[in-house]
């Protein structure tokens, strides 16, 4: 479903030649998989998270997402492919505070077009998907931080996606939300979803299919 | 994304940021009530001028005998002068009959009598072409015709001012009452006989002026001031003894082609003709067309409205900058936010529009806040007699709000791309 070949990533630094933060990057993954990327802290897994959720542009390598070649692909079409193809969730939420909880996970379905009122319909099941029902219509800000990420998993499901992609999503929460969401993780896995994770957890790394280490903008074999 | 997503995110932020959307307002309010008042006051000065010249005949030329005192040496003035002549009214009409007027004047100041009241007035002679333009009477009686103009019938029309329908509160001021139209308003002087200058004269009709904020003539100051007893030009020249300027001749002598595009072919024509009958001197006459009069007199108010207009102008554009300064804060009060929705995959196009469009919002309720002070106002200074402002029409509040949207929009976009441009890394990233 995903194929790397040979990502670079140079942060520019001052006026020299900038910082390797990957350092050809080749990687293979295949629809349903749920990876588990670990490392050192700085090692690029961030980074390449990123170009795989086309936040960010590798400076080289070529980037496939299902058959198709988009390393040069516009901003119009990284956007859409975003809006529909892939589920992000952060470690720290990422939710508008200004918004429910139904509001928030409402917003994608209506960047991609959808009415109102079925929207808030499906945002309704998701958010009961999650274990929220009943809380649709709270802020963000009164939600704790395992209900939080709760509402961010929703959010990254609204558009069915493909691939859920998710950058040390239990990182700010205690052990028992941390599995809460995992239990969660592995359950939409089985249903066929395929996950990319960034973990330091090694606890969690154990419960996934797939390990892949990466050190100094490498993926170690 | 829908607009109405988009608008509902606006009507928020504006609400959540109370003082630094109330600043923004206040500033296009201002905006649009000065834009409100001078197209008012444009609309009102274009229409009134039309109307004016509407009733003044589209191919009017005045032949006008050249003030004496404006000449320009000596000599000039003590000088014997060539006089316009009823003649030369009469020759004009029968070489050119194609005219849709031929209308000569003569104007004596003389001493009206009734019983026990006398005052000093101004007759015009005139004959019954007069009445073809600027007609904007009722009338009692009748006018005088062909028949009085031949046989020198001493008779005559007395006009009587429409006053107001509001009184300027100015005006009250330094109200000198016009004796000569008080005594005529009250007393019925159709069918009377008065006494002109020791003569009896017949009173054969009674002309009703408008009110003056309905007079064309009132409005642009032309012909305003104009005799209030008219007579058979023939009577007033030959028996009518009083003072005048016209050294045994005419004062005036009006045209009118019939046509806008006539105009300038018969001023030389006129002029012409009239050299040919004067020995081919003319520096005694003036041939005017009557849309220069009326651009004279309009300055003034054209000087007003530009003045009006270059406010508004300036007052806008510092809402404009109050908008792009509200954007501009809002933006970087929302980096964040700017980056959640891109990585959700909002497109750079939404992002804008989501920021244009709650400019406009700020312009549009904005707009709306300086379009009720300015209803407001205009609908007082009307009520206090103001003859521009009663012209307001429906269209111009929406015009007014639509200048405001247009300014929020227009001020917003470069915030806005700014705003579009950011990476959304890098917005996530920033706390
Ligand atoms: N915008 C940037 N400019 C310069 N250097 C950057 C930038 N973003 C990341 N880096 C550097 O690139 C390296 C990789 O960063 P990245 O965020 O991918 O690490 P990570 O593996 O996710 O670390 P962590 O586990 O702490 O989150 C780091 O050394 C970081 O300092
Ligand atoms: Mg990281």
């Amino acid at each position: 479903m995903i194929k790397c070949e040979d990502l670079h990533k140079v942060y520019p630094i001052g006026k020299g030649s900038g910082y390797q933060a990957l350092r050809g990057v080749n990687l293979h993954i295949r629809a349903g998989e749920f990876t588990a990327i670990t490392g050192p802290s700085g090692c690029g897994k961030s980074t390449l998270l990123n170009i795989i959720g086309f936040l960010d542009n590798p400076s080289s390598g070529k980037y496939y997402f299902g058959e198709r070649d988009v390393t040069a692909f516009d901003d119009g079409k990284r956007s859409g492919l975003r809006l529909r193809g892939i589920g992000f969730v952060f470690q720290s939420f990422n939710l508008l505070p200004r918004f429910s909880a139904l509001d928030n996970v409402k917003l994608p379905m209506l960047y991609a077009g959808m009415d109102k009122e079925p929207a808030g319909k499906l945002a309704a099941e998701l958010l009961a998907r999650v274990g929220l029902a009943g809380k649709e219509s709270n802020s963000p800000v009164k939600l704790s931080g395992g209900e939080r990420q709760r509402v961010g998993l929703a959010r990254a499901l609204a558009n069915r996606p493909r691939l859920l992609l998710a950058d040390e999503p239990t990182g700010n929460l205690d052990s028992g939300s941390g599995a809460g969401i995992m239990d969660l993780l592995l359950e939409l896995n089985k249903e066929g979803l395929t996950i990319v994770m960034v973990t330091h957890d090694q606890g969690l790394a154990k419960r996934v299919s797939r390990v892949i280490r990466m050190k100094d903008g490498l993926v170690e074999n | 994304m829908r607009v109405y997503e988009s608008l509902r995110t606006g009507t928020l932020e504006i609400f959540n940021n109370k003082l630094r959307s109330f600043l923004s307002f206040l500033s296009i309010s201002v905006g649009v009530i000065s834009i409100l008042y001078s197209i008012t006051l444009i609309y009102s000065i274009r229409t009134r001028t039309q109307k004016a010249l509407e009733v003044a005949g589209p191919g009017r030329i005045v032949v006008k005998m050249k003030d004496r005192w404006n000449s320009s040496s000596d000599m000039e003035k003590k000088q014997a002068r060539e006089s316009l002549t009823l003649e030369d009214a009469l020759a004009l009409e029968s070489r050119y009959p194609e005219l849709f007027m031929t209308s000569p004047m003569l104007r004596k100041w003389i001493q009206f009598r009734v019983g026990n009241f006398s005052e000093w007035q101004s007759v015009l002679g005139v004959d019954p072409q007069w009445r073809k333009r600027g007609w904007i009477y009722k009338m009692r009686g009748r006018f005088l015709n062909q028949f009085d103009i031949d046989t020198r019938a001493r008779v005559c029309v007395i006009i009587i001012e429409g006053g107001w329908l509001k009184k300027p509160k100015w005006l009250k001021f330094y109200d000198n009452k016009d004796r000569f139209q008080e005594f005529v308003k009250h007393e019925d002087m159709l069918g009377k006989t008065i006494m002109l200058s020791g003569n009896l004269y017949t009173v054969v009709g009674v002309l009703y002026e408008p009110p003056r904020e309905k007079n064309p003539k009132a409005f642009l100051q032309v012909e305003s001031w104009s005799p209030k007893i008219l007579a058979p030009i023939t009577t007033v020249q030959r028996f009518l003894s009083g003072y005048d300027e016209s050294e045994g001749g005419i004062d005036q002598i009006n045209l009118d082609t019939g046509r806008e595009s006539t105009i300038n072919a018969y001023k030389a024509r006129v002029e012409k003709f009239l050299a040919a009958r004067h020995g081919g001197r003319l520096n005694f006459l003036e041939i005017k067309d009557y849309r220069d009069i009326i651009k004279d007199k309009l300055a003034d108010k054209q000087r007003d409205m530009y003045t009006v207009l270059i406010i508004g102008a300036i007052a806008i554009l510092a809402g404009g900058i109050g908008i792009m300064n509200v954007t501009l804060a809002t933006i970087y009060s929302r980096i964040k936010e700017i980056g959640i929705r891109r990585a959700i995959g909002a497109t750079r196009g939404a992002i804008m529009a989501q920021f244009v469009i709650e400019a406009m919002l700020l312009g549009f309720f904005g707009g709306v806040a300086g379009i009720m002070v300015g209803l407001g106002g205009i609908q007082y200074l009307a009520s206090k007699g103001n003859e521009d402002m009663i012209m307001l029409q429906w269209w111009m509040p929406f015009v007014s709000v639509l200048a405001a949207v247009a300014t929020g929009f227009l001020a917003s976009l470069y915030p806005a791309y700014q705003a579009s441009k950011l990476d959304p890394v890098e917005a996530l990233r920033y706390e």
